[in-house]
């Protein structure tokens, strides 16, 4: 059993006592009102008892309430403090209170694993979401500020309150900025999360993000730029020893995200292309740690550890190099509850070499779901956990601030991440005046110990990166701070993730490295300094490179030439093999630096190295139909080569203008283009038909006789364009495929597709005929109705309504109604086109699935289908069957026979929702959702699937020009264009200027859904629904 | 900071010093020619004045600071005003730190129209500074939209009838000069403070056009700082001081200087304009709008009902301030 220390013992019998009151004085739980009753009772000794610790491991009480309530972020100071912020003001100020939120430190004075010293050192906050100490005091997260906190007497309470920076969004208060920490580099590097809008004054300019991301800060110069964006809830960020930011999302599920400058996740806005994270499928997880320093065993070294906070476990991963950058793997669990109150959200290594874990405790997470009232929410508890590794000797404490500069410059060869970030806080606070001189001869001697020479050892690879990340935190803005004997030797280490570290460092120093290209006295600039880096043999260096030559060029006082020299250079990556990130980052680059090298390719003075590929890529990158012309004229001038000339071509396909459409259509057409390469430069065209709209000029009826190649790819690629084009010339060509009963089933479906665009009567006859030929095969039928509704309802409706009559499967009903729900003014015709007609209950029923997922109200077929459902409309249960129905599903129900129910393809929740990595992305993951979601709210979710819509799923209906109505999740926007996810788990791209009018929906989930579940089913699937994340055997079984 | 950068920044928007810099040619012309137009018409509060102050960092941080609304109030026992500060920082006449998840332009149909909510009489108008960082190509954009968001502001709605006593009076603030303070460099705020100073003439042309109150704390507000205090923080955000010497501008402007011991003899009143500051922030920019009011208001928006709860809070904080007032007088 572990020790439970003094403050613990105290809380504990505090905890007690308030039990046993709320026992005598909560009503007589309702038996259905299962969340309240099972609220447990907030004893430490209890929550510890129920908590599996993985072997080898075990975990102590640190501190608990009273003493802290509510932590929402802890970190350690150099002295060995815990500094906690918690706020008992989350989710919401009433009106009338005071915000009193408060920082704590907490101290282990005599070394027992519990804190027996803590002191208020700050109060009157407004939900402090992040605490950091330094500078005298501590950087503290205040809804729309961050401030400064100092004690200036001496007497461990802060007397100073300074705004640092103003201007940060709080339209959510779980995405208010947060995840304080230093980087190496002696910034602050601090989150927002998606919801959140910021617009920041700083002396140098204004800073802006919509949405998240990591914002990187220095305090003394108030430098401020965004990190890296997107992420829903990036509440986990730590920094391996070479510098690398791994990031978690609270609300993503992909696991350890890889940060670096300039890259863009899920949610990000304003981008078109984002990346992912290295653990598809992940719960979403809170807070990261890396574990490190001589308590711990040699096996935990370097591996992760982070919170499923919805499922009450404690999470481990391993990371291993890969490509540009690093690979994830899972590893056990480091501690799983059954308690629901557990709410691991902060993980910090400790002066001790114990990992602390701070516990929100809250059996009610999050405040969209549960009202922010609810009595059930824990405004008053909270835990700091210790776990430490079973017989072995803790590290002895040291406070930092009373070492010399000496034996803190020591201290960079460590293992120890915190005993290293401790020293280096130390070090800058000193300041370069103090710690100068002791750092030169630092430096001095590690540079003698050059590769080669007697004193040469691997561990001085990452001691040079410490010096250099000291040098870049002592900087006071002078020349003289800058090292470039230093700067040089990392980046020409031994150790590739020396060299890609030493990148960022150059971008910092940029100003101060002489002009870029060319620095004074001959010695190299900027863009020298990092030439070398594009080329290296390692991925990850590449990344580093590519990312640092465009942020140099983009630097203000940055010339065009030089700029120009960048790209140039930063389009060496294209030459190597790049993985995703690595492309990205070239990507990238070429749109950043598209104002300098656009006009120097268009005027032949740009260095491509003879290598007219990269120009190649990055016209491609940046979509750069202003090179379309100089493309034209080097294919037609012969100066293209053969190695880029299909490159050329299918760039000019995708970006040139409606004349130069017609010169690639003209060789797509001959006979002596290959049918392989025809179709993918006419693949090409229909793309920038798609995001352009423009169409070759000429005559385009040539596209017929491609329609019937023997290729199967160019056939696809002509409907296609016929269809883009709208070449009527070629109705009868198509109609001729859609009714050739020797064709695929797939080819004849997208000729009736592509018809349904045709301008003129030939395609609309066909396409009527085709529709009422009760001969032709369903998925035919349907796909003709599909086609007709989108350009004469008035065809389509009739002979939809004679066609549902004939019962037709319900997959097809489903696929005809979603097009008529998906046509302007179509859903009325077919409602007034079912008058009379008799439909089925089950083609009434699925049919009315799809209206009510439409993500808005269609009261005409709604009334007419309710009523040929012959359920009136979905099944709606009193509070009392809703109270039964979850005491059956407590007690009387089967979770296994729940999943096979969920799996059934009557209910296709798998075609929405995932579970791991199985199943649609339409609806929220439910990998964990027992764990996140109280049984009372699964179940309304179930009957009512409108009335909670999960973050993130509420759906946007979008009218077109064209007159389409699409419902769907927004999934990305750019200045360009809407992405949604429609109920099919389909992408739709929408350009922006296509858009005619943009509301929000509802829930794209069907109501009724479970209409067809006996009473025992619906227990059945609510009990399944109840485990997820939740129970153990359950998750192994997966 | 090193002497020379402080004497720079300083000579920049010392009087004597500007007339130096016109001497050098160094002065822009839209500055000479604003210079030359028609005077701004003098302004002044009446009793039961409703204030809306509207505008950047400036004015946000304002509502922390409360000297230049304690300036105002103090200078009006009596007088029963009201003010209510809606600063956004980082804002411009585009309203850009208001779409919140719209378009600017959306957040600044809804700035009007929390504007007019408030039933303003008056209306201080304080942008220019983030705008300024477009340079010479923003400033003909600037100074349209300067003169669109004063008739936006001015233009009755159509419930509210008679016109003429509908639109609230305006007042425009030319921004505080930026200071080459640390971190901010002093060759970089000479070179912000030049470009800042065409804007601060546009705002004079606009104001004298449109026959507006104006208070030019671009030109003044060095003149009000006592000696050796600096006017910011870091550069750009008003000190302490700097918020004090921008409250004598104000003072000035409407034409009743205040004392030396003001400040030392305001705190209570100040202390109290802070308290009504916080309570009214929390009710016009609350935290979880996305529930309460926005796309997730089918979750939250229940809890809707707690923000008006925050109106007599307000109010009657702003009565003790009045009764504060009152009794200093």
């Amino acid at each position: 059993m572990p020790s439970i220390p003094y403050l613990a013992r105290r809380a504990a019998r505090h905890a007690i006592a308030a039990a046993i009151l709320w026992i005598a004085i909560a009503p007589r739980p309702a038996s259905a009102q299962r969340a309240l009753t099972d609220i447990p009772t907030p004893d430490p000794a209890a929550e510890l008892a129920a908590m599996e610790v993985a072997e080898g491991y075990e975990v102590n009480l640190f501190a608990a309430d009273p003493a802290i309530r509510k932590p929402l972020q802890i970190n350690f100071d150099p002295s060995g403090r815990m500094w906690v912020s918690s706020s008992s003001v989350y989710p919401q100020l009433k009106p009338g209170e005071v915000p009193d939120d408060t920082v704590t430190i907490l101290d282990d004075t005599d070394g027992d694993g519990g804190a027996d010293v803590w002191q208020v050192f700050a109060s009157g906050l407004h939900m402090p979401t992040a605490v950091l100490p330094g500078d005298g005091g501590c950087y503290v997260a205040n809804a729309t500020e961050m401030l400064h906190l100092a004690d200036t007497d001496g007497d461990g309470r802060a007397d100073t309150r300074r705004t640092i920076l103003s201007g940060f969004g709080t339209e959510d208060t779980h995405h208010l900025i947060h995840t304080f920490r230093w980087g190496p580099d002696a910034r602050l590097y601090f989150n927002q999360s998606i919801y959140i809008h910021s617009h920041v004054e700083t002396p140098h300019g204004i800073h802006r993000l919509n949405g998240g991301g990591m914002w990187r800060f220095r305090p003394a110069t108030l430098d401020l730029a965004v990190f890296a964006r997107g992420w829903v809830n990036p509440w986990g960020h730590a920094i391996d020893p070479w510098g690398r930011s791994l990031v978690t999302d609270g609300a993503g599920g992909e696991g350890i995200n890889l940060g670096f400058p300039g890259a863009a996740y899920f949610t990000a806005v304003g981008t078109p292309r984002i990346l992912h994270g290295m653990n598809p499928g992940s719960p979403k997880l809170c807070g990261l740690e890396i574990l490190s320093g001589a308590h711990l065993p040699d096996d935990a070294q370097g591996t992760l550890v982070t919170h499923d906070f919805r499922a009450n476990r404690v999470c481990r991963y391993r990371l291993t190099e890969s490509g540009s950058g690093l690979k994830s793997e899972k590893l056990p669990d480091l501690i799983r509850s059954s308690r629901v109150d557990f709410r691991p959200i902060d993980v910090k290594m400790g002066p001790d070499g114990a990992l602390y874990i701070a516990d929100w405790y809250n059996p009610i997470i999050q405040h969209g779901e549960v009202d922010f009232r609810d009595d059930r929410r824990d405004r008053t508890h909270g835990r700091i956990w210790r776990v430490t590794a079973k017989g072995r000797p803790l590290v002895p404490r040291v406070d930092a601030t009373t070492l010399s500069d000496t034996k803190l410059l020591d201290r960079f060869d460590t293992q120890d991440g915190y005993a290293r970030d401790a020293a280096r806080r130390v070090l800058v606070e000193r300041g370069i005046a103090e710690v100068g001189p002791e750092l030169d001869a630092c430096v001095a001697a590690a540079l003698r110990a050059a590769p080669g020479t007697a004193g040469y050892h691997r561990g001085l690879e990452r001691r040079c990166l410490e010096l250099l990340w000291l040098r870049q935190g002592l900087d006071d803005g002078s020349n003289a701070a800058i090292d470039r004997a230093l700067l040089s030797r990392v980046l020409t280490s031994p150790d590739p993730r020396a060299r890609a570290a030493a990148c960022r460092v150059v971008v910092d120093w940029a100003d101060r490295l002489g002009r870029p290209g060319a620095g004074p006295d001959g010695s190299p600039g900027p863009i020298d300094l990092l030439a070398p880096t594009v080329d290296d043999d390692v991925a990850a260096v590449r990344l580093e490179g590519v990312r640092a030559l465009a942020a140099v060029g983009a630097l203000t006082e940055t010339s065009p030439a030089d700029a120009t020299r960048a790209a140039a250079l930063a389009l060496h990556a294209v030459d190597h093999p790049r993985d995703d990130a690595l492309d990205y980052a070239v990507w990238l680059a070429a749109r950043e630096l598209q104002a300098a090298w656009i006009p120097a390719v268009l005027a032949g003075t740009f260095d491509d190295g003879g290598r007219p590929g990269r120009v190649m890529y990055a016209i491609r990158a940046a979509e750069a139909t202003q090179t379309a012309t100089w493309m034209v004229d080097r294919w037609q001038s012969g100066v293209a080569t053969l190695t880029d000339l299909d490159q050329l071509i299918d760039n000019i396909a995708l970006l040139g203008d409606a004349e130069q459409q017609a010169l690639v259509f003209a060789m797509a057409i001959d006979p002596a283009t290959p049918q392989v390469r025809a179709a993918t430069v006419i693949g090409q065209q229909v793309e920038a038909f798609r995001k352009r709209r423009v169409v070759p000029t000429g005559d385009l009826s040539a596209v017929q006789s491609l329609l019937s190649s023997a290729e199967p790819s160019l056939t696809a690629a002509a409907i296609d364009a016929a269809a883009a084009w709208q070449v009527e010339a070629a109705a009868d060509a198509l109609a001729k495929i859609a009714g050739d009963g020797d064709r695929p089933l797939p080819v004849r479906r997208a000729t009736i597709l592509a018809l349904g665009s045709l301008p003129g009567d030939a395609a609309r006859a066909a396409l009527c005929a085709t529709a009422a030929d009760q001969d032709s095969p369903a998925e035919i039928v349907a796909a003709a109705l599909s086609s007709l509704v989108t350009r004469s309802p008035a065809d389509a409706a009739p002979l939809a309504a004679a066609w549902l009559s004939r019962s037709p499967g319900e997959g097809l009903v489903h696929e005809v109604l979603r097009a008529f729900l998906g046509a302007r003014g179509a859903a009325d015709r077919l409602a007034i086109a079912l008058q009379g007609t008799a439909l089925t209950p089950a083609t009434a029923r699925a049919a009315l699935q799809d209206v009510t997922a439409a993500g808005r109200p269609e009261p005409g077929l709604e009334a007419i289908l309710g009523s040929a459902s012959a359920t009136g409309g979905p099944r709606s249960m009193t509070a009392a069957q809703r109270a039964e129905l979850l005491t059956l599903a407590r007690d009387g129900a089967d979770a296994t026979r729940g999943a096979a129910i969920y799996a059934a393809a009557q209910l296709r929740c798998i075609a929405c929702h995932r579970i791991d990595r199985e199943g649609g992305r339409v609806g929220p993951n439910l990998t964990a959702i027992g764990a996140a979601s109280q049984p009372d709210y699964l179940l309304e979710s179930l009957l009512e699937p409108a009335k909670n819509v999960k973050e993130g799923y509420a759906s946007v209906v979008v009218l077109t020009t064209d007159g389409l109505v699409v419902s769907g999740i927004p999934v990305s926007r750019s200045d360009r264009e809407l992405v949604l996810r429609d109920a099919l788990d389909k992408e739709i791209r929408i350009r922006l200027v296509d858009i005619d009018e943009e509301s929000p929906g509802t829930s794209l989930m069907p109501a009724g859904l479970v209409d067809g579940l006996s009473r025992e089913q619906l227990a059945d699937l609510l009990c399944y629904l109840v485990s997820l994340g939740r129970t153990a055997a359950v998750e192994e079984a997966r | 900071m090193p002497p020379h950068a402080r004497s720079l920044s300083a000579a920049l928007f010392s009087r004597s010093a500007l007339s130096l810099l016109a001497a050098t040619a160094l002065l822009p012309t839209a500055w000479l020619a604003a210079a030359a137009a028609p005077g701004p018409v003098s302004w002044s509060l009446r009793a039961g004045d409703r204030v809306v102050l509207l505008g950047d960092t400036v004015i946000e941080r304002e509502g922390e600071s409360g000297a230049i609304e304690t300036a105002l109030v103090a200078m009006h026992p009596g007088a029963n005003l009201t003010f209510r500060n809606l600063g956004w920082s980082g804002d411009t006449v585009w309203a850009e730190s208001r779409g919140v998840f719209d378009a600017p332009s959306a957040g600044y149909a809804r700035m009007i129209d929390v504007v007019r909510g408030q039933k303003p009489t008056v209306v201080i108008v304080a942008y220019g500074r983030n705008e300024s960082l477009a340079g010479a190509a923003g400033l003909e954009p600037f100074r349209k939209q300067l003169d669109r968001l004063c008739d936006d502001l001015q233009r009755p709605t159509p419930a509210e009838g008679d016109a003429a006593d509908a639109a609230p009076r305006l007042v425009l603030v030319t921004p505080p000069p930026l200071e080459g303070v640390s971190p901010l460099k002093a060759a970089a705020a000479l070179a912000r403070n030049q470009t800042l100073a065409d804007y601060a003439a546009a705002i004079r042309t606009v104001a004298a056009a449109r026959g507006t109150g104006i208070v030019d704390l671009f030109a003044e507000v060095a003149d009000k700082l006592p000696a050796g205090a600096h006017l910011t923080e870091n550069g750009v955000h008003l000190s302490d001081a700097g918020y004090g010497a921008a409250a004598a501008v104000f003072a000035d402007s409407c034409g009743q200087p205040l004392s030396g011991d003001f400040a030392s003899r305001t705190t209570a009143i100040r202390d109290a304009v802070n308290k009504k500051n916080r309570l009214f922030f929390h009710s016009w920019r609350p935290a979880n709008e996305t529930y309460l009011f926005l796309f997730r208001r089918h979750e939250q928006g229940n809890n809707a009902i707690e923000i008006p709860q925050f109106d007599p809070l307000v109010e009657a904080a702003e009565a003790t301030v009045r009764e504060l007032a009152r009794e200093s007088r």
